[in-house]
C-alpha cells in the first residue's frame, strides 16, 4: 500500500516509514478514537493501519463505545477546551470515566505503542497493561477552561509522552511533548486528482456556471469562519472584478447555532445571482475536491481556527489561499510565498483582487503551495512521526538515532 | 565576470576509479519536542535563550534551514523578533549571526544574549506580542538514515544532487558544517578529498548557506557541477 504514495510523497518519508517498520516489525500498534466514520482523525486511522499493516506492523484500530450522554459529555469537553464556557458536573466526569472502564473490557489494551487520540478515551490510561501510551491532542488546547483542563491533565500525566499539533497547543507538562502537524490524503475522494470532466460534471450538478472567476471557501457554517466578512471581501472586490462566491459546507449534526448562521448568510447574500450557498453532506467529498479543484482562488478567512486543513487541502491543488491569520493557517501559508495572510475584510479583499488581476502570481503561488504541502502535510509524513517517536520512546535518552 | 576554468581539474592524477569512496547520500528528519517555555517579550525571549538546553538553540539557529524555505531572516529568534515583537532592527542584527563561526553552542547563546542585551541598553523596551504569537521554545529529535543512493563520480552525483529529497542537502550542505567544523560540508569535502576537483570544492565551499534556500543550494551546486563537466567534455 506504500507504494500507492510512491511519486506523489517525499521519497524520503517512505523509505524513513519502510526503515522504522523494518525496526519495529512483528511489534503492535494500537490507535483508539471515538469515530469509525467522520472527521480527520478517522480518515487518517482507515489509511493508516491498512499501510502498517503491510509494512508487518501488528496496526490495530479501536473505537470506543458509549450512550449519548456520553458523547454529549464529551463535546462538551471538547467546547471547553477551546475556551468556550460551560459546565461538566462532578456526575458527568464519572459517567466519562465509567463509559472508558466498560470500554477498557471490551477493548484488548495490549500492545506495544499505544496512540489514544483525543478527550473521549483519555481515561483509557488507568488500564494500561504494557507498552507506551501516548496521548495524541487534536484539538486547539491553547485557550482551555483551566478547572476543565486540570481534570484532564491528571490523565494526561500518567501518559508516557503528549502529541500536539502546533506548538502554540502545548503546555507546561512534567512528560514529554511532541509537535506532530495534521495532514491530508493525497489518495482520498477529497484530494484524489480529477479529471476535467468530473470537475465540469460536478459544477453543473451543483449548478455553478464556470464562466467567470470563482472564490471559494469551505467550512462549516459557523460563525469563527466569518462567512459574513467573506461576502463584504467578495462584494469589494466585485466593484473592480467580475467573479463568482462559493460558500460550501455542512452543518455539523452537534451544532444548534449552524442554522442560525446558515440562515443568516442566505438572508445577507439577498438575491446575487453569482453568490452560491451549497449545504453539501459530510459525505460529499469528491464535490468538495470538484468545487476546490474549479475554483480561482480558495478563502479561508477564519477567526478562530484549529490547523485548518481545507487549506492545505486547496494548495495541495495548486490553489492560492487567502487565509485568516488564526490557529494553524499561520503553519501552512507563508505569506507571499504559498499564499497571503490577512487580518481584515479589507486584506481580504485587496488580495483576491491582486490575485485575480495577476495570473502569474496565482500560478507561482499555487505552485509552491502544492510543493509545500506535499514536503509537509501530507499522511506519509505524518505516520513517519508517528513511528519516529515510538522509536525514540524504545530508544529512550537518545537525541538523535542513525539507522 | 571572468569565465570559470577549472585548473584543479583532475586528469592523469585522478585518483583510480577502484580507490574512490562513493560518496552516499543520507538525509536526516527533525522531530519537534515542546519544552513548555515561551515568550511574548524581548526580555522573555532573552531569559529563555539564557535557560534552555543546547538542543534548544541548535534547533532555532542550525535546524532552521531545514524547514526548507528560508523566510527575510536566517534564525528563528531573529523570524520571531521581526515579524510579532516589530523590532526589526534588532532582527536585523539577530540575522547577521553566523552560527558556524562560533566554536560551541554556548558560545552562540552568548552572543545571541550580547546582540539583545545591547539591543536592550539602547532602546526602550518594544511591546509584548498579541496572545497567540509567542516564541514558542522547542527541541528536536534528529533522525539520520541513507537515501538509498551512492555516487561513484561526478556524473552520478550530478544525477543524485537532482534528485535526492530537500533534507538530503540539508544534511550535507548545513548539517555537516557542525559535525566537521569548519565551515566545511559533505559536498566539497568529498569532490576535493576523493575526486581531487580542488576548483570546483572551493566554489561550493565559497556559497553562502545564509542567502538561498534548500532548492536554491541544490540549484547552485548542479549548476557548478555541470558547468565543470561540460568543460572537461568539450576540453581537446
Amino acid at each position: 500500500m506504500i507504494q500507492q504514495y510512491k511519486g506523489i510523497a517525499p521519497k524520503g518519508d517512505i523509505l524513513l516509514i519502510q526503515k522504522l517498520c523494518e525496526k519495529l516489525r512483528g511489534r503492535c500498534i494500537l490507535n483508539i478514537n471515538s469515530t469509525r466514520k467522520g472527521g480527520g482523525v478517522a480518515e487518517i486511522l482507515q489509511r493508516m493501519t491498512p499501510l502498517l499493516k503491510g509494512l508487518d506492523i501488528d496496526a490495530r484500530w479501536e473505537v470506543i463505545e458509549g450512550d449519548d450522554r456520553f458523547f454529549d459529555i464529551t463535546k462538551k469537553i471538547h467546547n471547553t477546551l477551546q475556551g468556550n464556557m460551560d459546565m461538566i458536573t462532578e456526575d458527568m466526569w464519572d459517567h466519562h470515566h465509567a463509559v472508558n472502564e466498560a470500554n477498557s473490557r471490551k477493548i484488548d489494551l495490549d500492545a506495544d505503542f499505544v496512540l489514544i487520540h483525543d478527550p473521549q478515551p483519555i481515561p483509557l490510561i488507568e488500564y494500561r497493561k504494557r507498552g507506551f501510551y501516548v496521548w495524541r491532542c487534536h484539538i486547539d488546547v491553547s485557550n482551555p477552561l483551566p478547572d476543565i483542563w486540570q481534570r484532564l491533565e491528571r490523565y494526561v500525566r500518567s501518559y508516557d509522552c503528549v502529541i500536539f499539533s502546533v506548538s502554540k497547543f502545548s503546555k507546561s507538562l512534567p512528560v514529554d511533548e511532541f509537535i506532530i502537524p495534521p495532514a491530508i490524503d493525497p489518495l482520498s475522494d477529497k484530494n484524489i486528482e480529477l479529471t476535467e470532466e468530473e470537475v465540469k460534471r460536478t459544477m453543473d450538478k451543483l449548478n455553478v456556471p464556470m464562466d467567470k472567476p470563482i472564490l471559494l471557501q469551505v467550512s462549516r457554517f459557523d460563525v469563527f469562519k466569518d462567512p459574513i466578512g467573506v461576502i463584504n471581501a467578495y462584494r469589494r472586490v466585485k466593484k473592480y472584478n467580475d467573479c463568482r462566491l462559493v460558500l460550501a459546507g455542512s452543518l455539523a449534526t452537534d451544532d444548534p447555532e449552524g442554522t442560525r448562521v446558515l440562515n443568516e448568510v442566505r438572508d445577507y447574500a439577498g438575491n446575487d445571482p453569482d453568490i452560491h450557498i451549497l449545504l453539501l453532506p459530510p459525505s460529499a467529498a469528491r464535490e468538495i475536491n470538484a468545487l476546490q479543484r474549479a475554483a480561482t482562488i480558495v478563502l479561508q478567512k477564519s477567526l478562530k481556527e484549529g490547523f485548518g486543513l481545507t487549506v492545505s487541502e486547496a494548495m495541495w491543488k495548486e490553489k492560492p489561499v487567502v487565509g485568516g491569520a488564526v490557529g494553524g493557517i499561520p503553519y501552512q501559508i507563508t505569506h507571499g510565498v504559498t499564499g497571503f495572510l490577512v487580518y481584515s475584510v479589507d486584506g481580504a479583499a485587496f488580495r483576491i483582487r491582486q490575485l485575480l488581476n495577476n495570473p502569474g502570481m496565482r500560478k507561482r503561488i499555487g505552485q509552491k503551495a502544492k510543493e509545500y504541502v506535499r514536503r509537509n502535510f501530507l499522511i506519509t509524513r505524518q505516520i513517519r512521526d508517528y513511528l519516529s517517536v515510538w522509536y525514540f520512546l524504545e530508544n529512550k535518552g537518545q537525541k538523535a538515532i542513525e539507522l | 565576470m571572468a569565465r570559470y576554468s577549472p585548473k584543479g581539474r583532475p586528469s592523469d592524477k585522478e585518483t583510480p576509479i577502484q580507490q574512490i569512496r562513493p560518496f552516499e547520500f543520507k538525509q536526516c528528519i527533525a522531530i519537534l519536542k515542546a519544552t513548555g517555555k515561551k515568550a511574548s517579550t524581548i526580555r522573555e525571549l532573552r531569559n529563555g535563550i539564557s535557560e534552555v538546553s543546547d538542543e534548544c538553540i541548535f534547533h532555532h539557529v542550525y535546524q532552521y534551514f531545514l524547514k526548507g524555505h528560508i523566510l527575510e531572516y536566517t534564525n528563528d529568534f531573529a523570524q520571531w523578533t521581526a515579524h510579532f515583537l516589530e523590532e526589526r532592527a534588532l532582527a536585523e542584527q539577530l540575522s547577521n549571526l553566523d552560527p558556524y563561526m562560533f566554536h560551541s553552542i554556548e558560545d552562540v547563546r552568548k552572543e545571541l544574549l550580547r546582540i539583545i542585551d545591547t539591543f536592550l541598553e539602547s532602546f526602550p523596551e518594544p511591546r509584548p506580542v498579541l496572545a497567540g504569537n509567542e516564541f514558542y521554545f522547542s527541541e528536536a529529535l534528529t533522525i539520520v538514515f541513507p537515501c538509498g543512493v551512492k555516487a561513484k563520480n561526478l556524473a552520478e552525483f550530478l544525477v543524485a544532487i537532482k534528485n535526492v529529497d530537500a533534507e538530503s542537502i540539508y544534511y550535507h550542505f548545513y548539517e555537516a558544517r557542525m559535525r566537521l567544523g569548519g565551515g566545511v560540508d559533505d559536498f566539497s569535502r568529498w569532490i576535493e578529498g576523493s575526486l581531487r576537483r580542488k576548483d570546483l570544492a572551493e566554489r561550493i565551499r565559497n556559497i553562502d548557506p545564509f542567502m538561498h534556500n534548500l532548492d536554491g543550494i541544490r540549484e547552485q551546486i548542479a549548476g557548478f557541477v555541470e558547468e565543470d563537466l561540460r568543460i572537461e567534455m568539450e576540453a581537446p
